[in-house]
């Protein structure tokens, strides 16, 4: 080997240990933050996921309930339940820039893939509003089913989706024409939904369990999980479900829908949220005001921080920078 | 006339605004007893016990359905509640029941009672969590009665007079 093919060879192995750093050092200084609405005190908790402290509390509208995190804008919207309102919290500085009126009563909120519009269901009105955060306010309202409750955007088929709780239904909107492009008949009551890829999921509050959708077919698949569960989260192999009434929360594995591992959280868990970066999952707390933080690799609790009266935070609530 | 309508309209509407939407109304109360977490615990957990210490429970019986356990309670009032066992955990002391039928200012209630150990090995607090929403869960305005405000109120009342019963049956045994 020459020693200009040498000299090359070691700036390359430079230039490559340099560029593994920089990931790994950006990897370790990335911080998640779980915003936790706290609907019996009027206020939003913070919670830093590295420290596994309490940061800050937020004072927000009354009786907030419904969250999403807009990772790209970085700003957080809440829905006040009481005061019929948004709350629009800056995640930079942890603080309500905007109040925003809205005449009707915000349950499940969801951002689509760019975060540049929010979709919010309007529990009494029957209704999806639209958010835009390009000027934080609402541009558009259209009607959906009754009792609208979790939403989920999926990006892969530009879907807004929606559980119809009293209905039993999940509806399906296309994301730009808003136009209905599916019914589908669920389990009992469903709250939550979520979606992940091609498939989304549905938390069955009456009948303790939760249907699978397969976007590709149509295909629906049921499983049963613990008491009265209220929302559920997917990472690539695995399904949580927040069983509220059962105090705990059921791991399942997506591939063979077998259970995997039951864990306890604290009472009455509500909510659940996955930190990608950090491998953390998040439960909140309505009965004993907390959050309980897994460890996802090892499905081993890790601490339980309290929030504040009333945890819920409906939504996607954890922030990642 | 018509100001007098308008008016009634402005009150109930502005009435109405103070409480709407689908929140779960929570009721957490605590009470501290002069007996160990274990004898505590034999009581809490004894589901067709509840008339000992529950004054408005008047009588209680158990009935099993299938699998699942049931407490008829006839209240003082004559009235009628069926609770249905949910789960009885030894090892957290932590029992769960729900209401599946009943003619109460509340609905969808469902409890769970705790007993921890106190400041030393013979006290023991036992805590009561209920949560439950109104009565009327549709558009405002809200019938009188089946308002947030009532259904708190009642069962305030009974988690209440339920502790101060634990505690006097527990001590005085």
């Amino acid at each position: 080997m020459s020693k200009q093919k040498k000299i090359l060879l070691l700036i390359c192995a430079f230039v490559l240990a340099g560029l593994v750093s920089i990931i790994l050092l950006n990897k370790s200084h990335s911080v998640s933050k779980a915003y936790i609405t706290n609907q019996g005190e009027d206020s939003v908790s913070v919670v830093n996921l590295d420290t596994l402290k309490l940061e800050k509390k937020i004072s927000v509208g009354k009786s907030p309930l419904g969250i999403s995190i807009v990772n790209s804008k970085d700003i957080a919207v809440v829905g006040n339940i009481e005061s019929q309102s948004l709350s629009i919290i800056d995640l930079k500085v942890n603080e309500v820039i905007k109040t925003i009126p809205i005449d009707a009563t915000p349950l499940g909120i969801v951002a689509d893939a760019d975060g540049s519009r929010v979709f919010i269901t309007s529990w009494f009105k029957n209704q999806i509003l639209v958010l835009s955060t390009h000027d934080l306010t609402i541009s558009e309202a259209f009607n959906v089913g009754a009792t609208p409750s979790g939403i989920t955007f999926n990006e892969n088929y530009n879907l807004i989706i929606i559980a119809n709780r009293d209905e039993n239904t999940l509806e399906m909107y296309d994301a730009e024409s808003f136009k209905l492009k599916k019914v589908l008949r669920v389990g009992s009551h469903p709250y939550g939904v979520s979606t992940r890829n091609h498939l989304v999921f549905s938390a069955n509050v009456y009948d303790d369990t939760i249907s699978i959708v397969n976007l590709q077919n149509w295909e629906q698949k049921t499983v049963a999980v613990g008491m009265h569960p209220y929302s559920v989260a997917a990472n690539q192999d695995r399904l949580f479900v927040a069983n509220s009434q059962g105090d705990n929360i059921t791991v399942i594995n997506l591939n063979n829908l077998q259970e995997v591992k039951l864990l306890d959280a604290g009472e009455t868990p509500e909510n659940i949220a996955i930190d990608a970066i950090n491998d953390k999952l998040v439960s909140t707390n309505w009965g004993s005001d907390s959050v309980t933080v897994f460890d996802l690799n090892t499905l081993e609790q890790i601490a339980e921080i309290k929030t504040g009266l009333q945890s819920r935070s409906f939504g996607q609530f954890i922030y990642r920078k | 006339m018509n100001k007098f309508i308008l008016f009634l309209v402005t009150l109930i509407f502005s009435a109405s605004v103070l409480a709407h939407g689908p929140t779960p109304q929570k009721v957490q109360e605590s009470v501290t007893v002069n007996v160990s977490p274990e004898k505590a615990w034999e009581l809490v957990k004894d589901f067709g016990a509840i008339s000992t210490w529950l004054s408005s429970a008047k009588e209680t019986k158990i009935e099993k359905r299938g699998e699942d356990t049931y407490r008829i309670i006839t209240l003082e009032s004559g009235d009628k509640l069926d609770e249905k066992l949910r789960s009885t955990d030894e090892d957290l002391k932590k029992i769960r029941w729900e209401i599946t039928k009943g003619n109460v200012p509340f609905t969808d209630f469902n409890a769970y009672m705790i007993v921890s150990k106190g400041s030393n090995d013979n006290e023991s607090v036992i805590q009561w969590t209920a949560r439950f929403y109104r009565v009327y869960k549709l558009n405002p305005p809200i019938p009188e009665g089946q308002d947030d405000a009532t259904a708190k109120a009642a069962v305030q009342g009974f988690v209440d007079s339920g502790l101060a019963g634990l505690k006097k049956v527990l001590e005085s045994k």
